[in-house]
């Protein structure tokens, strides 16, 4: 783990209580919500943790009612995107992380004067190169692209695949991975023709139990429900 | 003027976690497989009660 300054809250703390904002916003629980109110601009934790949790820390403002992004928000999820850019040597997750967060901002906080940065080109070809379990994998790390609208063509070139996340998704559960089997859920709630044999409704609602209140499964799983309908 | 010297030391820091927490590698797996007990446990059995290796008698009366 990474050197924590001094009195420092660690970056792990920031994400959680982000990620559980998140899940209660999606839920239709708490106060309404707003990105600034839980990650606070200026602070380098809170800028970080919007980046890795990427387009989920938009994804409330993808639902029609009770919130309206704002200025603020606007600025910290800036102040996230030139803080904490994709490096030369990043990973293909990482620079599809971005690019989620980049589209996320152009969908849901379109109304401010200044533009989004164009969202950076990420490589697919892992989409039909990766063994299944890798794809499994690394398609968990890339759930919050899973929200309407966001990333067409890799949703498109996933659906060639659901029947390798499928067995992604058994093969988390076994592995009691249940961050992985939340994430690969989400995305086949997205896909078209899951196999009815997966069962997959009964399945997020296992790894919602099972996974003990862990809030970015809690974000999987209530985005699954939300917007797709799976789970209960 | 006051700056905050440790603010890009710790961008710096936040910077590598972020990118380790994006493409973390995958937990070790808790899980068992079935068959895999199940042999294991035929194993067992057979070891148990298989009848004590034959020695020869050294003690001759």
């Amino acid at each position: 783990m990474a050197e924590q300054a001094q009195g420092a809250v660690p970056l792990s703390a920031v994400i959680a209580d982000a990620a559980t904002g998140v899940a209660l916003a999606l839920r239709g629980e708490g106060d309404p919500y707003a990105v600034s109110r839980i990650l606070r601009q200026g602070d380098a934790a809170s800028l970080a943790a919007l980046r890795v949790l990427g387009a989920d820390a938009l994804a409330p403002y993808a639902l029609d009612h009770r919130v309206c992004p704002g200025g603020d928000d606007e600025m910290v999820v800036r102040q996230a995107l030139t803080a904490y850019p994709p490096g030369t040597d990043a990973s293909e997750v990482s620079v599809w992380s971005y690019r989620g967060l980049v589209e996320a901002s152009h969908s849901y906080l379109s109304g401010g004067a200044e533009p989004w940065p164009q969202p950076p080109q990420a490589a697919a070809g892992w989409v039909t190169a990766d063994p299944w379990p890798k794809l499994a994998h690394r398609v968990s790390q890339l759930a919050a692209l899973a929200l309407p609208g966001l990333a067409p063509g890799l949703a498109d070139d996933l659906a060639t695949r659901t029947d390798d996340l499928a067995r992604g998704f058994v093969r988390a559960v076994r592995r009691r991975d249940w961050l992985q089997a939340a994430g690969v859920g989400r995305w086949l709630s997205r896909l078209p023709k899951v196999p009815q044999t997966l069962g997959l409704d009964a399945g997020l609602a296992f790894v919602r139990q099972m996974s003990d209140g862990e809030p970015r499964v809690a974000v999987h799983v209530a985005a699954a429900h939300r917007f797709y309908g799976r789970g209960w | 003027m006051v700056t905050d010297r440790t603010a890009p030391t710790e961008t710096t820091i936040l910077a590598a976690e972020v990118e380790g927490l994006l493409d973390s590698a995958e937990p070790h797996g808790v899980f068992r497989d079935t068959r895999e007990c199940g042999a294991g446990l035929l194993l067992l059995a057979l070891l148990l009660i298989s009848p004590p290796t034959p020695r020869p008698k050294t003690d001759e009366r």
